[in-house]
């Protein structure tokens, strides 16, 4: 009795230590051995491509991959704890809008040197897409900065519309390159806003947007902008912005094009795409692998344009960083460099149609393709080099002033509040978060 | 004769005993009886010496694990609270300003304003819980059936629970409208519609909670003794006098302590928030105080200042229940 006590005593104690050990100890300590370790995100059909290029790496290099996979919302968490506690794996995700947080507190490694020795061509990569993990100290996304990733991939958002939907309404079938004026589009989709059985209850809708991510194209498009090119002072309560909400919220409230406002912010809209109620609806090229399952037609056009005349739309993008403490730093640049512009990882991932491919030529190769589907793939190369643009806080450091438009917008979209008074209201809250955001880079930056 | 002596001999002895210096006692006679630690043989000297040591370390365990685990982490949030600190870099010291800067923020106001709104369910979980514990106490066929079902919910994933509710509350197709719908209702859009979002949430804590709060209500009625009830029902007491005058407060630990526990739990929520309402609902309506904080932390890496947060909240929790035990101890009675 006695000795089985002592012994647990000893070993609650032992433990105890044990565990204080681990907590105060570490320091960048990134699995065992020569394994390397590598956090990210995503679905099962993710998991498999992915699973699928670090065997042939392994293969290839003989450098084991400890793999990490979390849910997507789940990844920053994760990634912040791991931080924390000195544990950053070797190779990881990035996003655009931490990446100057990470720089400066020396999480995340410059790659310049490497990836240049290594004779990567980067100029075969998309210059958004590698621009985006440049950091020169003060700004973000300029090509001269120093490398401190390499994109995952890059993700036009793009527009797309039920060719079967169109075709069976007797609607003339968009023009791949002339995007429709915002009036077109509203006729259009007035046209496909019916009652198909009769039943008194609309069943089919000309669209069904979200406002958090369809809003910035009718804005840049309407010349309109969220910030000023510094990024020092938000502009979100210009004529040209509000006028710009006013549409987006009118196509419910006045042109009842879509279905009711509330349900927009649900996936309800995404849904109704999916079975077919919806004529028109964005496409980002993770989206390509169910949708190319559905029981319709669907192409991809620009994005309808305001007083521009100009298609606009945002390009997201996710980067792949080295830990800046890795006990491995060569083989980790190489893994991500592989998994970034390695021809046969590159034709692994895009095969299992999650992404858009990273290398130009190979991408023109794709969209070029005769089975194509969607047939019009080469919209999505069109955004990457033409008309796509960052998000508006990608490159800004933290996201919470751009936030902070979203959060009280649901009184535009439900017609009780118009989208000017609105803008000018939050406009200044969102200006003093960006201030904040600017003196919090500084420091980080000075500190560093 | 001789036993009485013998057992006489020690009581003049006694007083002697304490004359002796201790050091010089003998090994016989009284001096045995009355062995203290001091006068221990080297044997049992080091035995105590063993068992004291060992004694420490049991204390040293819990101990330690208070130290280490939440002696230190607090003492570490306060400093935090007082430094602006991205959970990367070094934590830089700013004083109060994290304080000053809560007052006038209006989420904090409004997020602690949502938070006290969800403790609504609280009397009202409690109040269903003691009915179904009373309803389930009656010999009823399907008894065991019952109890099981109700406490399934509580040993059920909260992760889980949360997505099959907002499922049941999606306004087009959810189960929740749909069954309203066959009354002549038409159901609102639950989690998309300010006034809703709160009272759907609440509904679903209360379900997720009923069971346990109902489990101990069952097992503070059973242990209520009989004889209180015969001696009232001789009175002329009818059942609903019985229950005001006995069972309530016979059950009234029971309620003080799910009173208690609730209100520490439930100024806490965020699981079924932070999955149901991904972005804290329309215009931030279902937001608690613990979401915005993990907001703050980890969404805008402004550790310093939800770490304040976080003090506040613990704060105000500490006072609640301070002032319930007080209150509580004020109206305590016992019936022996």
């Amino acid at each position: 009795m006695t000795t089985t006590r002592t012994r647990a005593a000893a070993l609650a104690i032992a433990g105890a230590l044990a565990l204080t050990a681990c907590g105060s100890g570490g320091g960048g300590e990134g699995g065992d051995g020569d394994a390397l370790t590598f956090m990210f995100r995503g679905g099962a059909d993710e998991k498999a491509a992915y699973q699928a290029a670090i065997d042939k790496f392994t293969e290839d290099t003989g450098v084991e991959v400890e793999m990490t996979v979390t849910d997507a919302d789940q990844y920053a968490t994760k990634l912040q704890a791991a931080v924390s506690g000195n544990k950053v794996p070797d190779v990881f995700y990035i996003e655009q809008a931490n990446l100057q947080s990470y720089v400066a507190s020396g999480v995340l490694m410059d790659i310049t040197d490497q990836v240049e020795e290594s004779g990567v061509d980067l100029d075969n990569l998309w210059e958004y897409g590698v621009d985006s993990y440049r950091f020169d100290g003060t700004l973000q996304g300029t090509p001269e900065g120093r490398l401190y990733g390499l994109p995952k991939d890059v993700g036009p958002f793009a527009f797309g519309y039920n060719k079967t939907m169109l075709e069976a309404n007797g609607i003339p079938l968009p023009d791949p390159d002339v995007p429709y004026t915002l009036e077109e589009f509203r006729q259009v989709a007035q046209q496909l806003t019916q009652d198909t059985d009769g039943d008194g209850a609309l069943d089919q809708w000309g669209t069904g947007l979200n406002v958090q991510w369809n809003l910035q194209s009718l804005v840049w498009s309407n010349g309109a902008d969220f910030t000023n090119e510094d990024r020092t002072e938000v502009t979100v309560d210009t004529p040209e912005f509000a006028e710009a909400l006013q549409y987006f919220a009118d196509l419910t409230l006045v042109d009842g094009v879509t279905p009711s406002a509330s349900e927009a912010a649900t996936l309800d809209t995404y849904q109704r795409w999916m079975a077919g109620e919806i004529g028109f609806f964005p496409v980002g090229p993770w989206d390509v692998s169910v949708y190319n399952e559905l029981d319709f037609d669907y192409d991809l056009i620009p994005w309808p344009a305001g007083s521009t005349g100009e298609s606009a739309t945002w390009i997201g993008s996710l980067g792949i960083g080295v830990s800046g403490t890795s006990k491995n730093p060569d083989a980790a640049v190489q893994l991500a460099t592989y998994l970034s512009t390695d021809p046969t990882a590159q034709q692994t991932l895009v095969d299992a149609e999650i992404q858009v491919p990273n290398l130009i030529d190979m991408a023109e190769e794709w969209a070029g393709a005769a089975d194509a589907k969607p047939a019009n793939r080469q919209e999505f190369l069109d955004i990457v080099q033409d008309y796509g643009r960052a998000m508006p806080a990608a490159f800004t450091y933290g996201a919470q002033w751009y936030d902070e438009l979203w959060v009280n917008i649901q009184p535009v979209l439900d017609g009780q509040q118009t989208a000017a008074d609105y803008l000018a209201e939050v406009q200044p809250k969102m200006q003093a978060l960006l201030d904040e955001s600017n003196t919090n880079a500084e420091m980080a930056g000075g500190g560093a | 004769m001789s036993r009485t002596t013998t057992e006489a001999t020690p009581v003049p002895a006694a007083p002697a005993a304490g004359v002796v210096p201790p050091g010089r006692a003998g090994r016989g006679g009284p001096a045995r009886r009355a062995a203290s630690p001091r006068r221990a043989t080297p044997a049992m000297r080091r035995l105590h010496r063993t068992e004291h040591r060992w004694a420490a370390a049991f204390v040293a365990a819990p101990v330690l694990g208070f130290l280490v685990f939440t002696l230190y982490p607090l003492g570490y949030a306060l400093y935090a609270s007082l430094t602006q600190w991205n959970g990367l870099t070094a934590p830089r010291f700013i004083g109060l300003d994290n304080y000053t800067r809560l007052l006038s923020d209006p989420y904090f106001r409004q997020t602690l304003g949502n938070t006290a709104f969800y403790l609504i369910g609280i009397p009202i979980g409690l109040v269903l819980a003691l009915l179904l514990a009373i309803a389930l106490n009656r010999k009823i066929p399907g008894q065991t059936a019952f109890r099981t079902i109700y406490y399934v919910p509580v040993i059920s994933s909260l992760a889980a629970i949360a997505i099959v509710w907002q499922f049941a509350y999606n306004g087009d197709f959810g189960l929740v409208n749909q069954v309203l719908a066959w009354v002549g209702i038409e159901g609102p859009n639950w989690l998309q519609n300010t006034a809703t979002v709160k009272p759907a949430i609440i509904i679903l804590a209360v379900w997720k909670g009923l069971g346990y709060s109902m489990l101990l209500y069952l097992a503070a009625i059973q242990s209520v003794p009989r004889s209180l009830y015969e001696a009232a029902s001789l009175d002329g007491a009818n059942g609903y006098q019985r229950f005001r005058s006995i069972t309530l407060p016979m059950v009234r630990p029971v309620t003080f302590f799910l009173v208690v526990t609730n209100i520490i739990a439930g100024s806490q929520i965020f699981t079924e928030i932070n999955i149901m309402t991904p972005t804290g609902g329309p215009e931030f309506s279902s937001a608690s105080i613990v979401y915005y904080i993990v907001r703050q932390a980890f969404r805008y890496q402004q550790m310093g200042y939800a770490t304040a947060m976080s003090v506040v909240l613990g704060l105000i929790v500490f006072v609640v229940t301070l002032i319930q035990f007080r209150l509580n101890r004020r109206n305590s009675f016992s019936i022996d």
